[in-house]
């Protein structure tokens, strides 16, 4: 049986010949059907010998090949020796003499200089591929915290953290996943914080990987997480070097997929999913308020519905008389158990959501106009669902907008059905064993090794300090231990003395 | 990374494993228990009660410092031979399987009696062992921490209660020893099963991260349950009259029925279901133990066979029959005397022969 894409490592160690007569037949045909490929003969004026040079088109910067490699080989005076070290203002300049090395140098966007008679050809870096600018990131938008977002170039992710940690402990480990795809997977940890013991799992997890290719860093973490498959998600994926770089400072590892503008962080616990850039930047007194509200929102956002379905279908006797006879004049005409009503809302609700998120700006608003006019008030008036089971949904659903993180909200939604279902079978005691299994479920989660409900079980209050309140940043002197860094102390003393003052 | 660091208990959470069994079901009908004993005199049996517990819990871990790195199994198998480990394993399991399905049984009768008395027994069965499973599958170190949450969970729930002081009489607590001390002395007996669970450190023991710390945790753990009783009972007692007590199977959750909120009325109904916490602190220790004694018999270390195994056979079971309160309490008597017997007299007798042992086999040395 041939292996996915066996025919790539075929000739792993086939080495070049001298004679550019042999060499061209053979790229053509490592590389038949392969309209992009150039390969341009020359002469090298420095030596008087006969070259080639190979690149990909659109994926070489054709400026600098033109400046750096086709003018001095051309023009430049040399020795005239044949043998002699090449002129060239390229960068950087590795002689190979494998295929297989050549064939990935072309297809990463290097060129390649073949020269007449040396047994070693020249990978020189003149990559440039098509990129964007940087812009602020799409989902995880900040008031105060940086403007840019990652970008598709590992590279160039990896600079964007370095500018927050000018220091040489941020240490790399770089690994190639996947047989076609070739993506470059690195690993970024501060080397006298972070516990070597995660990044040796981390990488070796990456390590063991064996895919034709990795498109996305979410690939990626459904590849190497703990429990697949659990609900929750079990490593952080962040667009904002700022909160990458935070992530590193707290000892924890960021992996940058090259090609992905996310980049993952682990090992994470549950209560990171609530915390924000934001907190940090503004007052701590307001940040403390948001990260509570932010923690009822997610109980409102998962229970909300199935209470009210509990409290509907089986215990009306806890409501209080006034509040009943509200209710009940707005249940009244609809012919619908509440379990179907809160089904059926819920389900439109996802669709609005899901329909909103596809479509192209410009109709995306009408969306918005049939689910809001059309769906919310012609379906109270005409009595299908009660207005108590639409104000219901749409508080479920503001509280589920103010979740920072995406893959929680997802988790959140799936979880609110399971524990309808659960409410409208078995009221109270439904809601409850729903809450108990998911407690239990987290508890017992893994994030790379380390404990998911950290700091709350296991309890460590040193974490509790940034967990459901936001102490001053002067009284957090230590890292957060759910990590194990080896070095404990972030910061000295920087309470002003009355003196100072 | 070693299994046995991944897996150690820390004092905190050993604490609240131990108060967690202690306290679950039984707290219900304690207050009523006590006072069909001995009237409203029957919290000074608390006390009483919890100073035989702490002896006892004493002695557990005095046994256990003999083997610290081993289960009670390993202990016994050393000294009297592998037939006497794997007796006691046997032994215990059942006390632990019966007092996992003692509680079990209790919780459903309750959530049926007060919730869904529609619903069919065993489908609440079926929901109640998942989170079980889920949690005891994972060991005692999810344990410790499962216990420990639902404490710091269920942290509110006396301050409720004190709402419920608005109509008290503290007069009814008064004269103390209305009828000598002969009915106080009476009413221990009905506190012991209660109390019991320390027997678990038989098994936690080896997972402790501090085990010089454990006579202190155990100490701690037993004060902790003594102090929720005290309360509880001395609310139940001067809240109801004397007479009225013994009327109330749960006076602890009838007692709420004068609580009212502007935006709750009748709240013992989430409060019952609230309580399942509570109780589940009861069966799933239990339930891990269990198997943990099954599987040693047997040799290996995975709990999660026999733990299926005792899932399918309840839920199959109680679709044909599941005892009613009577039936339940009959158990629990009948389980009250094998866990005296196991958590009380068992540990002195091990640890005499213990003591003896070492005494002659120095004789012998010299």
């Amino acid at each position: 049986m041939i292996e996915p894409s066996d025919n790539l490592l075929l000739n792993q160690s086939e080495t070049i010949s001298s004679n550019l007569a042999e060499i061209i037949p053979h790229i053509n045909n490592l590389f038949s059907d392969t309209s992009d490929l150039v390969i341009r003969k020359l002469t090298i004026k420095q030596t008087g010998e006969k070259a080639i040079l190979v690149y990909l088109d659109g994926l070489s910067d054709k400026t600098a090949i033109n400046r750096d490699v086709m003018r001095p080989l051309q023009f430049e005076a040399g020795s005239g020796e044949p043998g002699d070290e090449l002129i060239m203002t390229v960068s950087q300049i590795v002689p190979v003499t494998s295929w297989a090395q050549i064939e990935i140098a072309l297809l990463q966007g290097s060129s390649v200089l073949f020269v007449s008679g040396r047994s070693e050809a020249y990978v020189l870096d003149t990559q440039g591929w098509p990129q964007r600018a940087i812009e602020d990131p799409q989902l995880e938008t900040s008031l105060k915290g940086a403007h840019q977002g990652f970008l598709e170039t590992g590279g160039q992710n990896i600079a964007m953290i370095r500018r927050y940690i000018p220091n040489r402990e941020l240490k790399m480990k770089r690994v190639i996943v996947g047989r076609r795809g070739q993506t470059v997977v690195t690993i970024l940890y501060l080397a006298d914080v972070t516990d070597p013991n995660l990044v040796s799992t981390l990488e070796l997890r990456i390590q063991k990987l064996d895919v034709d290719v990795i498109l996305n860093t979410g690939e990626l973490s459904e590849l190497i997480e703990d429990h697949p498959f659990s609900l929750f998600p079990q490593f952080v994926t962040t667009e904002r070097p700022d909160t990458a770089a935070s992530q590193i400072m707290q000892g924890r590892c960021v992996v940058i997929v090259d090609r992905s503008p996310s980049v993952l962080v682990a090992p994470v616990t549950f209560m990171s999913f609530f915390q924000n850039i934001d907190d940090y930047s503004t007052r701590w007194s307001i940040a403390t308020f948001l990260r509570l509200l932010r923690i009822f929102a997610f109980f409102v956002a998962t229970f909300l519905p199935a209470f009210y379905i509990a409290v509907v279908s089986y215990h009306f006797e806890i409501i209080p008389m006034k509040l009943l006879l509200t209710l009940g004049e707005s249940r009244g005409q609809v012919p619908f158990p509440p379990f179907v009503e809160a089904i059926f809302m819920e389900i439109t609700l996802e669709m609005l959501r899901e329909a909103g998120v596809r479509l192209p700006a410009p109709v995306g608003q009408t969306v918005g106009i049939v689910g809001g006019i059309v769906i919310g008030q012609a379906i109270v008036q005409a009595g299908l669902i009660s207005n108590v089971m639409v104000i219901v949904v749409a508080f479920t659903a503001i509280c589920s907008f103010i979740l920072p993180n995406y893959d929680m909200v997802a988790a959140v939604r799936l979880i609110r059905f399971i524990l309808m279902i659960l409410a409208s079978l078995f009221g109270f005691v439904g809601l409850v064993v729903g809450l108990m299994t998911m407690i239990a479920h987290l508890i017992s989660l893994k994030s790379l090794g380390m404990p998911y409900g950290s700091p709350l079980a296991p309890v460590r209050f040193v974490d509790w300090k940034d967990t459901f309140i936001r102490v001053p940043l002067w009284l957090m002197k230590k890292r957060p231990t759910s990590t194990k860094p080896i070095q404990e102390m972030r910061q000295g003393n920087n309470r002003l003395k009355e003196d100072d003052l | 990374m070693t299994s046995n660091t991944g897996k150690s208990i820390t004092s905190m959470q050993y604490i609240f494993i131990i108060s967690g069994i202690q306290v679950s079901v039984s707290i219900l009908s304690l207050p009523r228990d006590l006072a069909d004993a001995a009237g409203t005199d029957g919290w000074i049996a608390i006390p009483i009660g919890y100073i035989l517990s702490v002896a006892a819990g004493f002695i557990i871990v005095k046994v256990m410092q003999n083997a610290p790195e081993d289960t009670i199994f390993d202990l016994l198998s050393r000294l009297m031979g592998a037939w006497a480990g794997k007796c006691f394993a046997l032994l215990l399991g059942v006390y632990f399987l019966s007092f996992m399905y003692d509680s079990l049984n209790r919780a459903i009768l309750i959530t049926k009696d007060w919730l869904l008395p529609n619903t069919q027994p065993y489908l609440l069965m079926i929901l109640l062992l998942v989170p079980t499973y889920i949690v005891a599958k994972h060991g005692p170190q999810i344990l410790g921490r499962y216990s420990e949450f639902v404490f710091f969970l269920s942290i509110w729930i006396p301050f409720i209660y004190l709402f419920t002081l608005e109509n008290a009489h503290g007069l009814h607590l008064l004269p103390l020893f209305k009828e000598g001390v002969l009915p106080v002395l009476s009413a221990v007996p009905a506190m012991l099963y209660p109390s019991l669970g320390m027997v678990t450190t038989f098994i936690l023991y080896p997972h402790l991260k501090n085990k010089e710390k454990a006579p202190i945790n155990l100490l701690i753990s037993n004060s902790l349950t003594m102090l929720i009783y005290l309360y509880i009972t001395i609310i139940c007692f001067v809240y109801f009259s004397p007479d009225e007590i013994t009327l109330y199977n749960e006076p602890i959750v009838s007692i709420l029925k004068s609580i009212e909120f502007r935006f709750i009325e009748r709240i013992e109904v989430p409060f019952i279901a609230f309580y399942l916490f509570i109780f589940s602190l009861a069966w799933i220790p239990s339930a891990y133990i269990a198997a943990f004694c099954i599987s040693w018999i047997s040799g290996k270390k995975d709990v999660a066979l026999p733990l299926q195994i005792f899932c399918i056979v309840i839920t199959v079971s109680s679709f044909f029959f599941l005892p009613t309160f009577n039936q339940n309490d009959r158990l629990g008597l009948w389980i009250g005397w094998l866990g005296i017997s196991i958590e009380y007299v068992f540990p002195l007798c091990l640890l005499v022969y213990i003591i003896l042992n070492k005494h002659f086999q120095q004789r012998t040395a010299l």
